[in-house]
């Protein structure tokens, strides 16, 4: 017993971190524009997807072909994870373009049909140079079990959950502790006080929306191994990210964090107990946050002046 | 009334082209694809009340669907239901979830209430999906029994007709509640939440509402496949379902003949692209990505312009009759002579450690013109949303016309006669400024849901009868000619006027007025002393926060001067004026500070 639930709550982790990197970018383009990504979980897949592509051309093999263990090695890992953060932080910029900017500024749901407008052109076309089989990437370090304390972990579990934290951690510093983080949290504040102060503002924009869709590159990179990735995956995975940074607080990036791998732990425990409550309880749960404390748990009220 | 009978004659042409199709059309695909347009309309059709209209964000009404599906089905499959009553009880049903989901929505907006309506029906999703002793999982429901006429189940034409004279119903029953005091209400819910409770209008209620109109048509849509189909399973009920009766909507736009034209041309798309699927999933992502910002409105928006540009005559509105009479204050009981109308007793709120409304005593004499003023920041606006209900205060009574009023909320205080305008206009810019008046009358237009919804007279009389008021209204504020125009487009300080046109409708007996002349040029400010005081001399006793002391001083009976939260002078404006402690908080004092001195020593 004890041996499982130590399990499940690693695979809680590791879940829970995926869905933190995704509530992140979901954030990031929140503060600055007050819209973000509806079709990300199709960035997330288009980023696994430009992974295994790589690793297959680093192979020497044709993208459509099939991957076997030895082909993945760690460095082609890493550069296939250069090659999705950078494909995928080109795709933020287009997205920023042609699906966010004609929006930004009006309340309503023009933003929301056109982003997820946008993943759907993205999903199909993935499916146009893929096919619709699942995708398989073997992990780079190996299928080994490792034993923690009885429960058996898998290597790339803990490479998730370890890059996941160290990434989350430089943001983290960068937003706080940088100039480019202080440009950022100002234009968060206020746009227009932000460009009289001397930011240029239309690039921190973009930029949130770079660091926004190679987040969810990594975390298509990172996922592949662990879960069967098909092209459908996205949707699925995207709205658990996005009640993990609502229930966190979608304005606060630590709130984002916590809601994600508070997320995934749920999940994963309450898998352990009974696998088909997994998504309603979820839900239920987010709603039952939601009425007690709109905000989210560590969001900032919004106070409306009157 | 020529638009009037334009109306008629399209109803009578759709309701035609709907009875002669089944005649003319055999092929049972076609039948098909003119039943799914009929279903889709009926969903988009409610749903726009509560997207288009009452602009609430609904990401999860796949699971109301789901909700009317599954009711007609386990009605007249387990429990062997009258088919027909299986099909009300469906649209019920959904109601009651309508109910169920608009409770947590309330007090969440923006993305949260986008998430609490996709965990809605994501939770429906998966309790269909996994509850399979119950709801047959991916195997679904056989033997769902469609309704029959004389022992016969309703053949593919008959269907078409059912859902035609469905559709026409939820259109004329939709338009006529759309086009009346309801209408307005779910618009100035969508513009202005504060200002539409200030005006008397619950926005707990018409959010609800709209949310139950919503849910009953999809529901009844979801009962209609199920029976049709004679089988429903989890397969249907999915997100993309939510988003493809959103599309409907937002891509045919919010006016009444939105749904109409979404619903046809996107299920004119679906089942003409469905034999190639790549096709149909670009056609749509391209669709969701462009058309919003091709066509900002929808596409009835974009007709309806490209109309009115090649008819001129359609943008002609009618003439409004010109009001004939001057405009009355409602008859209300008296007080006694001697009791104050509003009266506050060691009323408090902090915000943390700042107490911008310390043990404020005050009396409000009926008739009388009151001023609150002090300096930024004394509290004055905090002490307004306390009277008025959108802060609630801490400790301390407040009286109003006999009745305590603490803990009340803004509609019901607007109700017992308590009006307001605001600092920071918070007007229903979309709408004409005729129209704001008339939610401003909202209260006072008796006509229920049912008279509303079904266009009976007595809702017709009523209608008739608060625009000529509010014509009154405009015309007593110099505002008449302004009627048809766009409240949000007219110069700021009219904008200020026409806000208090608005509270006036309410038929207040006190009237808050924060800062009425903030922002008006020395003309208008002029001006408004006038217009104060022909609001008072109808019988409106009025509060107002000024920072204008000309004005303050020239039309006050009474002025009360905050500082620091605290009343520290009351009196008629002579006596407040020279007032030394009035003159201290806003002057300061005369004594030297010290570095003065230091600075007079160094340079001396």
């Amino acid at each position: 017993m004890g041996a499982s639930l130590l399990q499940a709550v690693f695979s809680g982790l590791a879940l829970g971190s995926i869905y933190a990197l995704v509530a992140l970018g979901f954030n990031i383009t929140h503060n600055t524009t007050k819209t973000f990504n509806f079709g990300q979980g199709e960035f997330l897949v288009a980023g696994a997807y430009v992974a295994v592509s790589a690793v297959l051309l680093l192979a020497g093999k044709p993208i459509s072909g099939a991957l076997s263990e030895i082909e993945v090695t760690p460095g082609r890992y890493f550069a296939a994870l250069i090659v999705s953060i950078v494909v995928l932080g080109a795709l933020g910029v287009l997205l920023y373009h042609a699906a966010v900017k004609p929006f930004v500024g009006q309340g309503g749901l023009a933003w929301v049909m056109s982003t997820i407008g946008f993943g759907i052109i993205i999903q199909n076309t993935a499916l146009a140079i893929w096919g619709p089989a699942p995708l398989v990437m073997p992990s780079p370090l190996g299928n080994q079990v490792i034993r923690i304390g009885g429960a058996g972990v898998l290597p790339q579990e803990i490479l998730v959950l370890v890059a996941s934290i160290l990434v989350m951690a430089c943001l983290d510093f960068v937003m706080r502790k940088t100039k480019i983080g202080k440009a950022v949290r100002a234009v968060a504040h206020s746009g227009p006080a932000a460009t009289l102060m001397g930011i240029n503002v239309s690039a921190i924009v973009v930029l949130a929306f770079v660091i926004s869709s190679a987040l969810a590159g990594l975390a298509g990179l990172l996922i592949a191994p662990i879960t069967t990735a098909s092209v459908f995956m996205g949707l699925t995975l995207a709205l658990k990210a996005f009640s993990a940074a609502i229930v966190g607080g979608l304005n606060n990036a630590r709130g984002c964090m916590l809601g994600g791998f508070l997320l995934g732990l749920i999940e994963a425990l309450v898998g352990l107990w009974q696998a088909e409550l997994r998504e309603i309880s979820i839900f239920l749960l987010i709603i039952l946050v939601l009425v007690l404390k709109p905000e989210g748990l560590l969001g900032r009220r919004m106070v409306e002046k009157v | 009334m020529r638009f009037g009978k334009g109306h008629a004659i399209g109803v009578a042409l759709a309701a035609a082209a709907i009875a002669l199709a089944p005649v003319l059309i055999t092929n049972g695909f076609y039948l098909k694809v003119l039943f799914l347009i009929g279903v889709n309309y009926l969903a988009a059709a409610g749903l726009n009340v509560l997207v288009g209209h009452t602009g609430q964000k609904s990401l999860g009404h796949a699971g109301l669907f789901a909700v009317g599906a599954y009711t007609a089905a386990l009605l007249t499959a387990r429990l062997g239901w009258n088919p027909w009553l299986a099909f009300v009880a469906a649209g019920a049903m959904a109601a009651l979830f309508g109910v169920l989901i608009a409770l947590p929505a309330l007090r969440v907006r923006g993305p949260a209430l986008a998430m609490v309506t996709i965990g809605f029906g994501i939770v429906v999703e998966k309790v269909v999906s996994e509850w399979q002793d119950l709801f047959g999982g991916q195997a679904g429901i056989y033997g769902v029994v469609p309704p029959s006429i004389g022992g016969s189940a309703l053949n593919d034409g008959q269907w078409v007709w059912f859902v035609g004279a469905l559709g026409i119903v939820a259109h004329l029953t939709i338009r006529a509640l759309l086009r009346g005091k309801y209408g307005r209400a779910f618009m100035a819910v969508n513009t202005a939440e504060v200002a539409a409770e200030s005006v008397g209008v619950s926005v707990y209620r018409f959010k609800v509402l709209a949310f139950v109109i919503s849910a009953v048509t999809c529901g009844l849509a979801g009962a209609l496949i199920a029976q049709q189909n004679q089988y429903i399973n989890s397969d249907f009920i999915n997100f993309n379902l939510s988003i493809f009766f959103l599309l409907i909507v937002l891509f045919g736009g919010s006016s009444v003949y939105g749904p109409l034209v979404g619903a046809v041309v996107l299920t004119l798309l679906d089942a003409f692209l469905a034999r190639w699927p790549t096709a149909q999933h670009f056609t749509y992502g391209a669709l969701l990505l462009f058309a919003l910002y091709a066509m900002p409105d929808g596409l009835s928006g974009a007709l309806g312009r490209l109309a009115k540009k090649l008819v001129p005559a359609l943008a002609r509105k009618p003439a409004l009759p010109a009001p004939t009479t001057g405009w009355k204050l409602r008859a209300t009981e008296r007080l006694a002579a001697d009791k104050p109308l509003l009266q506050t007793r060691a009323v408090y709120k902090a915000y943390g450690g700042v107490v911008p409304t310390n043990n404020i005593d005050m009396d409000i004499k009926t008739g009388h013109i009151h001023s609150l003023i002090g300096p930024n920041g004394a509290g004055k606006t905090t002490l307004l949303n306390i009277l008025s209900g959108i802060v609630p205060p801490d400790r301390g009574s407040i009286e109003f016309a006999g009745r305590s009023i603490v803990h009340m909320v803004p509609n019901r205080i607007c109700a017992i006669g308590l009006g307001r305008t605001f600092q920071n206009l918070k007007l229903f810019a979309d709408m004409s400024v005729l129209d704001n008046v008339k939610v401003g009358l909202h209260r006072h237009m008796r006509s229920g849901f049912w008279s509303c919804l079904l266009g009976l007279p007595n809702a017709q009389r009523d209608e008739r009868a608060a625009r000529d008021e509010a014509l009154q209204i405009l015309d007593f504020l110099g505002l008449l000619d302004k009627a048809d125009e766009v409240a949000g487009s007219l110069p700021y300080g009219l904008q200020r006027r026409l806000e208090l046109a608005r509270a006036l409708a309410t038929h207040p007996r006190l009237l808050l007025l924060d800062e009425p002349a903030a922002g008006l040029n020395p003309q208008e400010t002029q001006d408004l002393v006038g217009v104060i005081a022909k609001i008072r001399d109808l019988g409106v006793t009025v509060l107002l926060i000024e920072h204008h002391m000309d004005l303050v001083m020239a039309i006050s009976d009474h002025v009360i001067v905050l500082d620091y939260g605290e009343k520290i002078a009351e009196g008629k404006p002579a006596e407040v004026q020279n007032n030394p402690r009035v003159i201290t908080a806003y002057l300061g004092t005369d004594e030297p500070d010290e570095d003065d001195l230091e600075l007079e020593a160094s340079h001396g």
